[in-house]
């Protein structure tokens, strides 16, 4: 008789349904805690390892009556969290304080950053401190999280238990210990005689739930699966490459190539291929001629180092040339200075209605005022290039011709406030009286 | 009681009587040659300096009181179970307050004198030459002063006072009523306690550099009252146990609780006090900055902060973070004895530098430490300690009929 038959002759063990599979362990029931607690401390006397209690409620105690050891989880934890410390320290010194002159030898895309931000130091250990802290936290908490499922063997498809009918009551008023198979000392006969002992209910054999294959067509879908999703992370790999001089397919145009030629292109319609034209023989730029100081009485209405007295050689004084200067004085200083040169443009009247604004007004100058009077033509030529006090700059916006042109309108401005009878020529004297 | 309470709770001493008129008369003793001495040195040394220490050790003194007084309107709020057996204990320091308002009033004095020594906006000359001074002066000036110091007092010793008469009279009547009223004002007592002791501590510590300003000073303060509580009740747990008393009510998973609550306000304390610097170091103002500055630009004053960041943080933390250390008495006391000690050095870190550095009227030696620093936490601690014994004479070291007290008695760590 095999001994499977003899215990169950014997009454300890219910009979088996279906023999043949693999057996999980012995199981056995209590009703109430102090039961369970009472008989986890013979099991454990037993010289048990593999072994465990199930109850719907914590219990108190539990952990010294099955001599559960203290769990070394939380030593994972301080190391990871230090290991975290280390690698804020780490990521922090190597973006913003590592300095890539000093480490050549290792390869360009390992070599770090130098990067002084708000003028702190490169290596300023109070800003670095928060993400120093957040990393410590993070890999202690993770590693707490995960540490706890692996050393708990989850997550897990399933147990052996489960499949236990009576087993289901776990979770509601029952309580039970299963002794596995696989424990050193686990022996059928021994085991169950020793759990028939604790004051439960009858021992029960539990078996390891059988496992029916996979189909067919599954592996080679999984297969195909696998294969298939490879694709993307190399396709992703690929994208950021070209290793082809062709472009790639660009399906929606927009203006995206266009027939022009840019800069550094090849023109073949020119003799010498360039698309860019070079500049025309003696072409300056404008800033140059100043710059170059070639003709410092054009340029700058000087002579030596003070103000030419003389219209340049250059402007020859003509009614077109007056006309001209009466023209661009109209536009671009009348606006201040009076179409009378006076200094009372639209812009000062307007400041002078504006009372709480002539604090930082200047008002504009007359040009009949003897100072301006006593002015060589070069200071006038000078004070619209680069303005004076408050008068901005006309440089930029009135070539030098013109500008000379409005100092010889403002002369003439200035003889017509100033005229003696003498001046009027004598055939137009008689329309004064 | 529980089944599960400790064997042979019944018959352990719960009481200090005989002890306690002889700890209270050497404490008294101890505390007012502390403070004739301090007074001596006072006259040699200059009132400035005298009253630095005073309020150095004064406000070391008082953070003992305020953290139990938090710890107990604490428990009543979570409806806490595990820690009724020690929160007498609790009430005895909170019960203190009283005792401490009286020991103000020094401080007073400086103030209302006009003593720009010790307190720059106190002295109308200094208010007017400083505009900043000037401008603060509807909040900053003795009148308002001396009112706001009367309401935080008269708060904080009510509550103190009400507190411990309640929980003394549940000993007699065993009532549930008791409890239930703890409960009820517990929760406007904790709004009343953090309003008082933030702008106690803005007033008391931070105005001793007025033109300075942050947020969380109060924060700060607190956050330093409940470290030092947890390390003063672990040593008094420890002390008392020696001395034969509660030696079955306290145990092993009271020690671990209290060590957790040690910890955590440690690193609780450490967050605070960075952030508060990260904040100015950051943005490097000079109108923040120069109160850390003061803190740091001369040797003795960097090491202070280096003794704080390595000595109130990370030695506590290590020592306090694995299990094993929380649940034995020595270590535990130990630990507690060297936050205790931190502590003083962190309200030193507070007071001190700015209130050194005083107007050239009132010079002081050169030495960041004088005699009357430690002579007064002598003096005050003295007095204080005399204050909580007298308090713990004739009556139970543990409320005897609390509903909870099962539950506490009974109670296990994971």
């Amino acid at each position: 008789m095999s001994e499977l038959t003899l215990a169950a002759k014997k009454r300890h063990v219910t009979p088996a349904a279906a023999a043949g599979r693999e057996l999980y362990g012995l199981l056995v029931e209590f009703d109430d805690v102090e039961a369970l607690k009472a008989a986890a401390r013979r099991v454990r006397e037993g010289g048990y390892q593999r072994w465990d209690a199930h109850s719907p409620f914590p219990v108190h105690g539990m952990d010294e009556a099955m001599g559960i050891r203290h769990t070394r989880l939380p030593w994972v934890v301080f190391f990871f969290g230090l290991l975290g410390c280390a690698a804020g320290v780490l990521l922090q010194w190597h973006t913003n304080a590592m300095d890539p002159q000093q480490f050549k030898f290792i390869p360009t895309f390992l070599q770090g950053f130098d990067f002084r931000i708000s003028g702190k130091p490169l290596w300023s250990f109070p800003a670095n401190i928060p993400v120093i802290f957040e990393m410590t936290v993070l890999l202690a908490a993770l590693a707490a999280v995960i540490g706890m499922l692996a050393m708990n063997g989850l997550p897990r498809w399933h147990h052996a238990l489960f499949g236990h009918p009576r087993f289901q009551r776990v979770t509601t008023d029952r309580f039970f210990i299963c002794v596995e198979a696989r424990d050193p000392k686990f022996h059928e006969t021994r085991t169950s005689e020793l759990l028939a002992t604790l004051g439960g209910s009858e021992v029960e054999r539990v078996y390891w739930p059988q496992r029916s294959p996979p189909p067919a067509w599954g592996r080679i879908t999984g297969l195909i699966v696998l294969c298939l999703a490879l694709f993307p992370p190399l396709w992703a790999y690929k994208m950021n490459v070209s290793l082809k001089a062709q472009p790639r397919i660009h399906i929606i145009q927009d203006m995206d190539n266009q027939e022009k030629y840019k800069a550094q292109q090849k023109n073949v319609a020119f003799a010498d291929s360039r698309a860019m034209r070079p500049a025309i023989p003696g072409t300056i730029a404008r800033e140059d001629a100043w710059a170059l100081g070639t003709d410092p009485h054009f340029y700058e209405g000087r002579v030596g180092n003070a103000w030419a007295a003389s219209f340049p050689p250059q402007i020859e004084i003509t009614e077109s040339l007056l006309r001209r200067g009466q023209r661009q004085f109209n536009i671009y200083c009348a606006v201040c200075h009076g179409l009378d040169g006076s200094g009372n443009g639209i812009v000062a009247k307007r400041a002078r209605e504006k009372t709480q604004i002539t604090s930082g007004w200047v008002p504009p100058t007359s040009l009949h005022d003897q100072t301006v009077r006593d002015r060589p033509v070069g200071h006038l030529f000078n004070t619209i290039t680069n303005g004076i006090r408050t008068m901005p700059p006309y440089g930029d916006q009135l070539s030098v011709a013109d500008r000379w042109a409005i100092v010889a309108y403002i002369r003439a401005l200035e003889r017509s406030q100033n005229a003696r009878l003498e001046d009027v020529p004598p055939e137009v004297r008689s329309e004064l009286r | 009681m529980n089944s599960a309470a400790p064997a042979g709770v019944l018959d352990e001493q719960r009481r200090l009587d005989d002890l306690a008129p002889k700890l209270a008369l050497g404490a008294v003793l101890v505390g007012l040659i502390g403070l004739a001495v301090s007074l001596v040195f006072g006259f040699i040394d200059g009132w400035a300096v005298f009253f630095r220490s005073y309020i150095l050790n004064y406000a070391y003194v008082l953070s003992f009181a305020l953290g139990a007084l938090f710890f107990v309107l604490l428990q009543h709020v979570t409806r806490a179970g595990w820690s009724v057996v020690v929160r007498r204990l609790a009430e005895f320091v909170a019960g203190a307050l009283p005792a401490l308002a009286v020991l103000f009033v020094p401080i007073l004095v400086p103030v209302l004198l006009g003593f720009e020594g010790v307190y720059p906006w106190s002295n109308a000359e200094q208010r007017h030459a400083d505009p900043l001074l000037e401008w603060k002066s509807p909040y900053l000036n003795p009148a308002f002063f001396v009112v706001r110091c009367v309401v935080y007092f008269a708060v904080w010793a009510w509550l103190a006072r009400y507190y411990l008469r309640r929980s003394l009279e549940q000993d007699q009547t065993g009532r549930v009523e008791s409890t239930l009223a703890m409960q009820r004002w517990s929760g406007i007592g904790i709004v009343l306690y953090g309003l008082t002791l933030t702008f106690f501590s803005i007033d008391v510590i931070k105005s001793l550099a007025p033109e300075w300003f942050s947020t969380v000073f109060g924060v700060y303060y607190f956050s330093g009252c409940v470290v030092g509580f947890f390390a003063l009740l672990a040593v008094g747990m420890v002390g008392l146990q020696r001395a034969g008393r509660l030696s079955r009510s306290i145990t092993v998973e009271h020690y671990h609780d209290v060590g957790k609550l040690a910890f955590g306000f440690t690193v609780f304390w450490a967050y605070i006090a960075y952030s508060q610097y990260m904040l100015y170091w950051y943005a490097n103002l000079p109108e923040e900055t120069f109160w850390y500055s003061a803190r740091q630009e001369t040797p003795w004053w960097a090491g202070v902060s280096i003794l704080l960041v390595i000595g109130h943080f990370v030695v506590p933390l290590l020592a306090l973070i694995s299990r094993f250390p929380k649940r034995r008495k020595n270590w535990l006391a130990a630990a507690a004895l060297w936050v205790l000690v931190m502590h003083w050095v962190d309200v030193y870190y507070l007071v001190a530098p700015r209130a050194a550095q005083l107007h050239e009227a009132h010079p002081v030696s050169a030495a960041p430490l004088h005699v009357t620093d430690v002579s007064l936490l002598v003096g005050l601690g003295g007095l204080f300690l005399f204050a909580v014994v007298r308090l713990m004479a004739g009556r139970p070291l543990m409320p005897e009929r609390d509903p909870r007290l099962g539950e506490s008695l009974a109670y296990e760590n994971i």
